[in-house]
């Protein structure tokens, strides 16, 4: 694999940092939330059947696809490498949230394991019908090209 | 479910490890067999076409577990503020992934008590996710 030493992101593509999307609902549903607990043999009692409340993890039942118009294609293949979840209030079954995702950083990655790679950040921000933040998701994506075979 | 309090907390405290096996099963489970958008990481002969030799674990679920390990660990009466991962390897259905934590920094903050922790995915002795986790404790009543 050759070195890259140069950065492969154009201004085309730092311009596309803090875009947002247009806001999506969701819902976080309490057949989900009953099933991922039961999955996890999750007994904690904040978010037993009759307290309205979903565990922490039902993020990952709400976790919007990033939008295409928000992700720079820089290289070729993505794969998700890191997650960061930060709760502001506890999550409320069957209240809607209004998701909105932006893209919060491009940045390159010279050398390491893989060579040459891009760090493509996305925030989720998941507000609630107060319009208050009530959990909030940070995705990073690591772009690399396939070696040919 | 044990409650933790935050002044019997120390620095380098170690989260009794805890095992959990990823089936196939479990994945698409995770997800909702009826889950239009199912990831299906569960699918093992596409996991191998991919040269992973197996089934895929989605790695919210692993995610979902750390979360759920460190809530357990801490209590009902603790609220969990952050977790944040790494996906370093990938990990394939059917093979046990040991999680397994310690407390690296305890502090007051605007008030409140944090414990911040150190956690990871083990398999085969070798980390697959390494996470931090933030949550704030509470005192002793």
């Amino acid at each position: 694999m050759a070195d890259v030493t140069e950065s492969k992101i154009t201004e085309e593509h730092r311009a596309m940092i803090g875009r947002k999307s247009d806001p999506i609902e969701v819902v976080p549903r309490t057949a989900d939330a009953h099933r991922m607990r039961d999955l996890l043999n999750d007994t904690d009692p904040r978010w037993a059947d009759e307290t309205g409340i979903a565990p922490p993890y039902i993020l990952a039942m709400l976790e919007p696809r990033l939008p295409a118009e928000l992700s720079p294609q820089v290289l070729s293949s993505g794969i998700l490498t890191q997650t960061e979840w930060k709760f502001a209030q506890p999550i409320k079954l069957e209240e809607p949230l209004q998701a909105v995702t932006q893209l919060i950083d491009v940045r390159d990655r010279l050398g390491g394991r893989y060579g040459y790679s891009v760090l493509v950040m996305f925030q989720t921000s998941y507000m609630n019908s107060d319009g208050e933040e009530a959990a909030a998701s940070l995705r990073t994506i690591t772009q690399f090209d396939r070696p040919q075979s | 479910m044990s409650q933790r309090y935050f002044e019997d907390i120390a620095p380098d405290e170690e989260l009794e490890p805890r095992e959990q096996l990823p089936t196939e099963d479990k994945a698409i489970e995770f997800f909702g067999r009826d889950n239009p958008t199912n990831p299906a990481f569960g699918d093992a002969e596409a996991g191998r076409r991919m040269g992973f030799g197996g089934a895929l674990v989605p790695g919210l679920l692993k995610l979902s577990w750390i979360t759920n390990y460190v809530g357990s660990w801490a209590g009902s009466e603790a609220n969990l503020r952050s977790v944040r991962v790494a996906f370093r390897r990938p990990d394939i259905a059917g093979k046990a992934l040991v999680l397994a934590g310690r407390v690296v920094d305890k502090r007051q903050e605007d008030g409140c008590n944090i414990v911040e922790l150190e956690v990871v995915t083990l398999a085969d002795d070798q980390p697959s996710v390494r996470g931090n986790v933030q949550v704030e404790i509470p005192s002793r009543p």
